[in-house]
């Protein structure tokens, strides 16, 4: 056992961490295990108040008896969240290196996007308040503008990746995928193998560019507001599998998804998309139909085919009325400022495409019947359940292997693809 | 903040005066200091140079760039702020920060390369060197560092400067290798990387090269015209906060008085002073601390006086000696 010398100290052992995490930490509950490790709730057990979610990273292999090396991932997380303080970002209380694992303790949030969107597809199925949607796109937009500013690039947007309080505050989460992009040194795809869960994919990634920019986020973000709206994935793809060559495939089918909404993308309004690498894919793409797809009879001629079915897309959703109920449509007060902030965010041409700084300047958020709040449970009558919290792993010092899957837990059952080792 | 200095963690846990470093240091001997006596190392500035060239040859071999080299000293110069030197094998540390440097700044090198790399050139200190040490080294690493990670350099504000300071090719290349040396001191953990720097470029500029023929002794007069202008700039900083003006005026004055008051008596003609003008007009007209210039540029003169006599192999055997007589190597 005496492979450690490293240090002349007074303890037997090298390493030693300082803290202990049960020492410091009560677990109370298991909440989800991803890619990387696990997540579990705590509370402080000396005095800290509120409650924690601690993020345990642990070495790839289960048992490792031995130190491996740190994930370029847990390391940029750590990095940065230490780095970061916005309203809109979650917070990282501490980081905790301990027997060979990296405990990453943060304030816990009760509720994510993604089991927001669930609870309400639950039947009957009722859309989300107009005012919780403003509140939540004002939130979410306010914390990209932050990291964007700070040269931040989440690169991973999606409804999982979203907290909210139980105060109504939107936090940014998982920081896992972010990067500088003031360093120019690699292009900022090169190293991950796949970035952005492929639904929330930009087109200039999925035509092979490999310049990743704050517009590839706000692409996300445009793909999170329609999913409120409509409490689907607005282009809900089949990711194609790697190859053994380990070259990144053409992602036809989430193509042909967004494609089928947006209709095909032009050089007049993309000027630099003759460049992109897989541009040559395109032609393989059916424009969309003319509006057969959604019931409606136009009889578009062939160059409205390009157009795009976006504004059809959005009006059917806001129009909806409630099943049974004979009240106007809940979502038509978000209006045609609904509209152009979504278009503006779902726009092609990345140079084009709404920046958080002008999203946020966007009329939608300063007319309309409801008014910005900081809580977006403002005014709701009723609560969201509550993160499901499970019993059966306790114990952080041991759990299972990451990515042992748990049934019934809906962030793991609803994602599509998982991230790579890198 | 990851991008704004003045919020960042660097700024805000990792800066010091030098009297807080001197202290620090003296705390930790004191904590044990029966090794300290016992085992003698060279000055500081020495054992950073020491650092910084074996991990420069650590570099060469796996083509690591110099920003990853930075960062790495960086962290070597945090962590012996907290940990003792004397307690540790300065080879593995030097290893694990490379290794940590370059996943930080999205160049990874797989953890095997460098062992493997490290155990070939350091084989002497690290004969048992295996990724399990390397990895139990960057929680050590990380862990005094308080998982402060985001270094920033100063080699970035080089292409960011407004176009009547922009430099030429060489006199880029020549801030550039300021700024690597400066690592070799304390200053990156007591001032700004801009401060860095703009002393950087300062230096370049009047220590450039001349132009064929005109001799290479003109070194000491080019730090001291950068010393005057110095002065020269803060002065004008001041007249101007006092009279509350912000007006072109102010820095005029300056740069018209600046060549006549200079000691190394520059005709204006020569297009090195003209630059030196212009600069000393963007600093009178800046809210740069000048008076951190000033001291930035006497530590990078000291720091190359001391490198004279700097001693590479003293400085290894006596790491040896302490590495060897408390098993550190093993
Ligand atoms: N601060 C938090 N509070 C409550 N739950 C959290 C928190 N952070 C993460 N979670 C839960 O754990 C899940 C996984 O965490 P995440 O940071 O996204 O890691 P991964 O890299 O595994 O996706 C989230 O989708 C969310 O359900
Ligand atoms: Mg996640």
């Amino acid at each position: 056992m005496n492979h450690n010398n490293f240090i002349c100290g007074p303890g037997p052992m090298g390493y030693q961490s300082k803290v202990r995490v049960v020492d410091k930490y009560k677990v109370i509950g298991f909440i989800s295990s991803g890619t990387y490790g696990r997540v579990y709730k705590a509370v402080g057990r000396q005095g800290q108040p509120g409650e924690f979610a601690i993020k345990k990273f642990k070495p790839d292999k289960e048992g490792e008896q031995s130190y491996v090396g740190i994930s370029q991932s847990a390391i940029r997380e750590m990095a940065l969240c230490s780095e970061l303080s916005h309203p809109n970002v979650i917070r990282l209380v501490e980081t905790i290196l301990e027997d060979k694992c990296i405990f990453m303790v943060f304030e816990y949030a009760e509720h994510d996007l993604l089991q927001i969107i669930h609870h309400h597809t639950q039947q009957p199925r009722h859309p989300i308040p107009p005012s919780t949607i403003k509140s939540i796109m004002f939130q979410l937009l306010n914390g990209c503008q932050y990291l964007h500013t700070n040269w931040v690039l989440h690169r991973d947007l999606k409804p999982a990746n979203i907290m909210v309080t139980s105060a109504g505050e939107i936090k940014i989460g998982d920081l896992g995928l972010a990067r500088l992009f003031w360093k120019p040194l690699h292009a900022l795809f090169s190293g991950d193998k796949v970035v952005v869960t492929i639904w929330y994919r930009a087109p200039e990634l999925l035509l092979g560019s490999k310049h990743y920019t704050p517009a590839t986020d706000m692409w996300a973000v445009g793909c999170i507001f329609a999913e409120l709206l409509s409490l689907r994935p607005i282009f809900k793809g089949e990711e194609a599998k790697m190859d053994n060559k380990k070259t990144v495939p053409f992602q036809r089918n989430q193509m042909q998804k967004i494609v089928d909404i947006m209709g095909l993308p032009t050089k007049d309004r993309w000027p630099l998309l003759p460049s992109m690498p897989d541009y040559t894919q395109l032609v393989t793409l059916q424009p969309p139909l003319g509006g057969q797809h959604h019931g409606h009879h136009y009889n578009h001629h062939r160059q409205a085919l390009n157009t795009g079915h976006l504004e059809k897309w959005y009006y059917n959703t806001i129009n909806q009325v409630s099943a049974g109920s004979g009240a106007a449509p809940p979502l038509a007060s978000l209006g045609k400022e609904g509209y152009e902030l979504l278009a503006g965010l779902l726009v092609y041409n990345p140079e084009k495409r709404l920046t958080a700084e002008q999203a946020l300047q966007h009329p939608f958020f300063s007319t309309g019947p409801d008014k910005v709040s900081a809580n977006c449970f403002e005014g709701l009558k009723t609560e969201y359940p509550h993160r499901r919290v499970s019993q059966d792993d306790n114990d952080i010092r041991t759990g299972s292997l990451p990515g042992t899957k748990r049934s019934g837990l809906p962030d793991d059952s609803l994602r599509p693809g998982k991230r790579l080792k890198e | 903040m990851a991008a704004n200095y003045w919020a960042s963690t660097q700024h805000k846990y990792w800066r010091f005066t030098q009297e807080q470093l001197a202290a620090m240091r003296q705390s930790l001997e004191d904590e044990d200091p029966t090794p300290v006596q016992a085992y003698p190392l060279p000055q500081q500035r020495h054992l950073n140079i020491f650092f910084n060239q074996q991990i420069n040859r650590l570099a060469k071999r796996l083509s690591i760039r110099q920003q990853c080299l930075a960062t790495a000293q960086m962290y070597i110069k945090r962590f012996y702020l907290k940990v003792e030197i004397r307690r540790t094998n300065p080879y593995l540390v030097m290893a694990t920060a490379v290794y940590l440097a370059c996943k930080m700044e999205e160049s990874p090198q797989h953890i095997r390369m460098i062992v493997s790399e490290a155990r070939q050139l350091w084989g002497h200190e690290l004969q048992q060197l295996d990724t399990s040490k390397l990895g139990e080294c960057e929680f050590f690493l990380i862990s005094e560092m308080n998982s402060h990670l985001i270094i920033h350099q100063p080699y970035r504000t080089l292409t960011s400067l407004p176009s009547e300071i922009a430099l030429s090719p060489e006199e880029s290349s020549l801030a550039w290798s300021v700024i690597n040396d400066h690592y070799m001191t304390d200053l990156p953990l007591i001032h700004p990387p801009h401060i860095i720097a703009l002393t950087a470029i300062l230096l370049a500029i009047v220590l450039r090269p001349s132009p064929a023929g005109s001799g290479g002794n003109n070194q000491a007069a080019g730090v001291a015209t950068a010393a005057s202008m110095l002065v020269q700039a803060q002065q004008s900083q001041a007249r101007r906060r006092t009279s509350g003006t912000l007006t072109p005026g102010g820095s005029q004055g300056s740069s018209e008085q600046y060549p006549s008051d200079s000691p190394a008596e520059k005709k204006p003609s020569d297009p090195r002073m003209s630059k030196v003008v212009r600069f000393a007009a963007f600093l009178a007209d800046s809210t740069f601390d000048i008076e951190a210039m000033i001291d930035t540029t006497q530590e990078i003169l000291t720091f190359y006086e001391c490198h004279e006599q700097f001693n590479a192999k003293l400085t290894q055997d006596q790491i040896s000696r302490y590495v060897k007589a408390r098993s550190l190597d093993k």
